[in-house]
């Protein structure tokens, strides 16, 4: 056993109301730069729908994420060789068009047209060219199901050979907000050729070197997410950040913090390093999830704690996994589940699958409907959380839906449901994690990661970031 | 002013050429790049990226051969004056078509597209220029070489080689250079040149070929 500590969110998606807040206070700190303007490291789909870029979870196109070649994990992309091959042209790179082609408006004609017959009108022109455009898809191009046959190309919903239902009633979708995963084995750091991404020890943030990078551009089609970015300006790779210098000083990511809805969790998971490989060598894509579980370890287990403590991991860590939320949601009650599981990646931002819209399918008298009956197909829910394991689905909702029933009985003063998994002591305090918990409870982050003095810092200040201190940009 | 040129002048390239790509490692590693477009311009790199740098590579390839094995050795081995130019010819000609091809191709993409025109800065339009010409002079100067417009005399590999192998053994003598055609010494200043603004263009990509890729492990821990 070797225990190292991953910081780690949760989404509670019955939460997510799709306002792009996150998405929005991300791009204004991160990638509000020339050279960036495409790029979201936070961005919400509505699922079903293509996402962004377009079609991203389809890898028998991009060939993301990696496989098993008779037992042997490998990236989907070939071999090291093979990709090398791949220096000059990658095929399964994503292009501008692939996102989309980011504009502004010409407000200047709004104040400065003289008179004229009819209203001025600002106009879009291009980011990159700074010619006039015309616009043809941008990153939130499916929100809310618009486009109907750009949104029927989902692969989830070819996989479980299901159509979008033309019927109102029986119509169905959900938000997924999505940031980078800091997955316990990315793909992309495998990818990099010059060794530029790496994960770091003491949180399990993944990043990218600015300096080491070297633009090959090889960890953008080898992450299944398409959560890595080219930035055309600075022809380097970009990516989420985790905001590492707000979780260096116990605050969570831009996004979290700004969350409307309330629905992310942020704090610290201890995991076993050394079953990592096996985990990700799982022959049954369906059991992976199990397996990510089985590398999550119980911050309370002495033994963990003393391997942990072998590892260099901090008081200040190990007492923050202690009270840590995203543990109890992810293994204390199995209600969040990892993205898609069958990429292989081992995802560290984990979601917890939606009840919502509880609308009455039939017209029946029941307050909730059976977990099967939902309106988001489970089959539907199953291929995004557990590469098509329904089971593992209906126990979650399941235990959601009791939740629900156990504390609607309390406020109208009924005994609570027989048969239930849990005591109804458990219950409450999954309500009160998921339903009403304030920022400090949904947040547990240890201070003191940064190690360095408010004065030091104050120095450091203009020193870093994403442009060229040296020149030769 | 012969003297500057070939005595003076490469040892001034070789050092702005070692020093200024040390400099811009130090300084400037994070402008250190392979300055790829293709995010910018996919389905139009796809072929003529592969034209361009095998034709580089040839060329390369064929230079240090034709420059750093001395005459006299493959005389010895019996490779005759004919039969050795038969040789350099069929390499050196295809290397050539692939070479100016891929960059002919390259720079239709790049100055016929809006969004790669905002993405060439003046470091790219200096480096095509000079690359441009030094490409012609030496492909040129090759086949007027080939087709015996140069003279019958003309054979570089009894002077442009040895001079070239004076000055790396330190001991340059110009000489030599005096009655090389001037399609040549074009070149050959031409060459200079790209050596001198090597450091502080996007050539340096090629330095970063990544051999140790196959030598570390596919996922990096590392400490805060």
């Amino acid at each position: 056993m070797k225990i190292k500590a991953q910081v780690c969110m949760v989404m509670n998606l019955d939460k997510c109301i799709g306002c792009h807040t996150c998405s929005i206070t991300c791009k204004n700190v991160w990638t509000n730069r020339p050279g960036a303007e495409y790029m979201y490291f936070n961005n919400v789909e509505t699922k079903p729908g293509i996402g962004y870029p377009k079609n991203w979870e389809d890898q028998n196109h991009w060939k993301g994420g990696w496989e098993l070649d008779g037992g042997e994990l490998v990236l989907k992309t070939g071999s090291k060789l093979g990709r090398l091959l791949k220096l000059f042209y990658h095929p399964e790179q994503p292009e501008l068009d692939d996102y989309y082609e980011p504009w502004t408006y010409d407000y200047e004609t709004l104040i400065t047209s003289p008179r004229k017959k009819h209203q001025p009108v600002a106009r879009p022109r291009s980011l990159i060219s700074q010619q006039r455009m015309e616009i043809k898809w941008g990153p939130n191009w499916n929100d809310d199901l618009a486009g109907g046959d750009d949104v029927r190309q989902d692969v989830n919903l070819k996989k479980i050979g299901e159509d979008i239902a033309l019927e109102f009633s029986d119509i169905f979708m959900k938000y997924l907000p999505r940031n980078c995963n800091h997955c316990l084995n990315p793909a992309c750091v495998a990818a990099c050729p010059s060794g530029a991404i790496y994960k770091r020890e003491e949180d399990g943030v993944v990043l990218v070197s600015q300096d080491i990078c070297r633009g090959w551009r090889h960890c953008i089609p080898a992450c299944p997410y398409k959560k890595v970015y080219y930035n055309w300006k600075t022809n380097k790779a970009e990516k989420c950040t985790f905001c590492y210098p707000r979780l260096e000083n116990g605050l969570p990511t831009v996004c979290t913090d700004t969350c409307v809805g309330r629905i992310r969790y942020m704090g610290i998971l201890l995991y076993d390093m050394n079953g990592v490989l096996d985990a990700a060598k799982t022959s049954d894509p369906k059991m992976i999830y199990a397996q990510m579980l089985g590398l999550v370890k119980d911050p309370n287990d002495p033994e963990v704690i003393e391997s942990a403590r072998k590892e260099g991991v901090s008081e200040a860590v190990l007492n923050a996994a202690k009270v840590s939320p995203v543990y109890q949601l992810i293994k204390g009650w199995n209600l969040a589940l990892p993205l898609h599981p069958e990429f292989r990646s081992l995802p560290m931002v984990w979601y917890i699958p939606p009840l919502s819209p509880i609308a009455k399918k039939f017209e029946d008298k029941v307050y909730l409907p059976q977990s099967e009956a939902m309106r988001i197909p489970v089959k539907y829910l199953a291929e995004l959380f557990t590469a098509g394991n329904t089971d593992i689905i209906l126990q979650t909702l399941q235990r959601l839906l009791d939740m629900r029933t156990v504390m609607r009985r309390k406020e109208i003063g009924e005994a609570p449901p027989q048969n239930l998994e849990f005591d109804v002591y458990e219950y409450e305090k999954m309500y009160k994690l998921l339903a009403i918990a304030k920022y400090s409870e949904r947040i547990k982050l240890p201070a003191g990661l940064q190690g360095k003095t408010h004065d030091e810092l104050r120095e450091l200040q203009g020193s870093a970031g994403y442009i060229c201190p040296g020149g030769f940009c | 002013m012969s003297g500057f040129f070939w005595s003076a002048l490469p040892y001034i390239a070789f050092a702005v050429l070692i020093l200024g790509t040390a400099y811009r490692y130090w300084t400037g590693e994070r402008g250190w790049s392979t300055k790829s477009s293709q995010f910018l311009a996919k389905d139009s790199l796809k072929v003529p990226i592969w034209l361009f740098h095998l034709g580089l590579l040839m060329a390369f390839g064929g230079h240090v051969i034709g420059i750093l094995i001395p005459k006299a050795l493959t005389d010895g081995v019996g490779i005759s004056e004919h039969l050795y130019h038969i040789i350099a010819l069929s390499g050196g000609i295809p290397a050539g078509v692939l070479f100016l091809g891929g960059f002919f191709l390259l720079m239709r993409r790049r100055f016929d597209n809006p969004r790669m025109k905002v993405n060439t800065s003046t470091s790219d339009g200096v480096i095509y220029f000079v690359m441009f010409l030094t490409l012609i002079t030496g492909f040129g100067g090759t086949l007027l070489n080939a087709v015996g417009l140069l003279g019958d005399e003309f054979n570089y590999r009894e002077c442009i080689s040895p001079w070239f192998r004076s000055i790396l053994a330190m001991n340059p003598d110009a000489s030599l250079m005096a009655d090389v055609p001037i399609i040549f010494k074009c070149h050959l200043i031409l060459a200079m040149v790209t050596m001198i603004i090597f450091p502080f263009t996007r050539l340096i990509h090629c330095l970063s070929f990544p051999f140790e890729y196959f030598m570390r492990s596919n996922i990096i821990y590392r400490r805060k």
